[in-house]
């Protein structure tokens, strides 16, 4: 049976996060998932508040990188908030956002390397091991916590590409995919599933979440436009192929991404078109959603992540997904 | 202001919907930074058991409101037709 996952950006207070985190929890959701930029409010901090104020919901940081942090620190941080909520955590860990890293003057090299080394350092320390590590990106000389790890953690490989996306299949206990279109997500399980048949595992063992920009409304005009914003940086940071292949003009995109540079969000947001919306959101009524959510399954997917901008009012949208669409998939 | 003593005059039957509406107001507000964090976590306490609805909830819901969103608190009481109360609250709220 599918989960449902929620993403929050802390870019909102922490007690906005937790109020929607508390009503998430009780409407259904198995997952919640906090993202990690440096410009945001802290993951880890935003993590534990959650810890303190949810009983049963699972989570981690959706997700976060080994360059702006060593995976020992990672480590640290997740096996403290296991403990505090006795086996609750994941991590979710991918490459990062170029754009971000470049920000702060930090280069993404060997993204595919640096992810498998951070794992790799993550699952040791977190076992408990004493960890001498001689690798391409990451070096350690006898890391060790010392306390005692509390249990296994299970890590999630956030991917776009077909290589991150069987390195995922292959090595993550669960892979979060960055698509919404079905025939993005179905294109995306099948290089998983040839990580996972080269590890000798099957898909079911793993869990493929489609981590989605979500917008729900029981008014189509009102998901659209609570949609549109989000669409429009996913279109203007899209290769040509991807927008190609939704048979998307690569000019009209290049015009979006020309008009979010001048902060001319009018024309950056008018400028997105239906076709955008398709193939970058799951977004429409209630009825509409479990229709897309329907189709995403097909392809293999075990979890379905709701991620910005849920709704034109999050709670609202919260309470639609809790009664109208968790239940159909739970009956 | 006592906002507990004005609470306790709402009638039952339109506590849900005050708490209703002020819940909104919080989550919709522009103004995160007036939110002492005492009073976010005494909020989430309620929620997290359920109980927002109660007088000490709904008192901790209506404090926050008048100021984060005065104009909008002192329309919900006029709307719920707690005329009266809403004219407390003016004489009260912070000036915006």
């Amino acid at each position: 049976m599918v989960k449902f996952g929620i993403e929050f950006v802390p870019r909102e207070p922490h007690w906005k996060i937790i109020y929607y985190a508390i009503q998430a929890e009780r409407g259904g959701f198995s997952n919640l998932w906090i993202t990690d930029h440096f410009n945001n409010r802290n993951v880890y901090v935003t993590l534990t508040t959650a810890a303190i104020y949810t009983n049963k919901i699972t989570f981690g940081p959706g997700v976060t990188n080994p360059y702006m942090v060593n995976p020992v620190f990672t480590a640290q941080a997740l096996a403290t908030l296991n403990e505090l909520t006795q086996g609750r955590v994941v991590l979710g860990i991918g490459a990062g956002d170029k754009t971000t890293l470049e920000s702060v003057g930090v280069e993404m090299q060997k993204p595919l390397k640096a992810v498998q080394e951070a794992i790799d350092i993550f699952r040791k320390i977190t076992s408990g091991e004493n960890v001498v590590y001689n690798g391409e990106v990451f070096k350690t000389a006898g890391a060790k916590f010392l306390f005692k790890p509390r249990g296994k953690i299970p890590v999630y490989v956030g991917a776009q590409g077909p290589k991150m996306l069987e390195f995922a299949g292959k090595v993550g206990d669960g892979v979060l995919i960055n698509a919404c279109h079905p025939k993005d997500v179905e294109y995306a399980v099948s290089c998983v599933k040839e990580g996972v048949k080269a590890a000798g595992k099957k898909l079911n063992e793993i869990d493929v979440a489609a981590y989605t920009s979500f917008s729900v409304h029981e008014d189509i005009k009102k998901a659209n436009k609570a949609a549109v914003p989000v669409v429009s940086f996913i279109v203007a940071g899209s290769p040509p192929q991807v927008l190609e292949r939704h048979r998307i003009d690569v000019k009209k995109a290049e015009e979006i991404k020309e008009a979010l540079k001048a902060n001319d969000w009018g024309r950056a947001f008018g400028s997105v078109t239906p076709e955008m919306i398709s193939a970058f959101s799951v977004c429409g009524t209630p009825e509409m959603c479990i229709e897309r959510i329907a189709e995403l399954l097909k392809s293999g997917i075990s979890q379905f992540v709701v991620g910005s901008p849920i709704g034109a009012n999050v709670r609202e949208a919260i309470n639609l997904i809790s009664e109208k669409i968790i239940p159909h998939f739970k009956a | 202001m006592d906002y507990r003593k004005l609470v306790e005059t709402i009638p039952v039957p339109k506590q849900e919907q005050l708490s209703d509406r002020l819940i909104d107001f919080l989550l919709s507000s522009k103004n995160d930074d007036k939110m002492p964090s005492q009073l976010a976590n005494t909020i989430l306490h309620h929620w997290q058991n359920d109980i927002l609805i109660s007088e000490s909830g709904l008192t901790a819901l209506l404090e926050a409101a008048v100021l984060l969103e005065p104009d909008k608190t002192i329309g919900a009481f006029t709307e719920l037709g707690l005329t009266g109360m809403a004219e407390q609250i003016k004489q009260s709220a912070p000036k915006t």
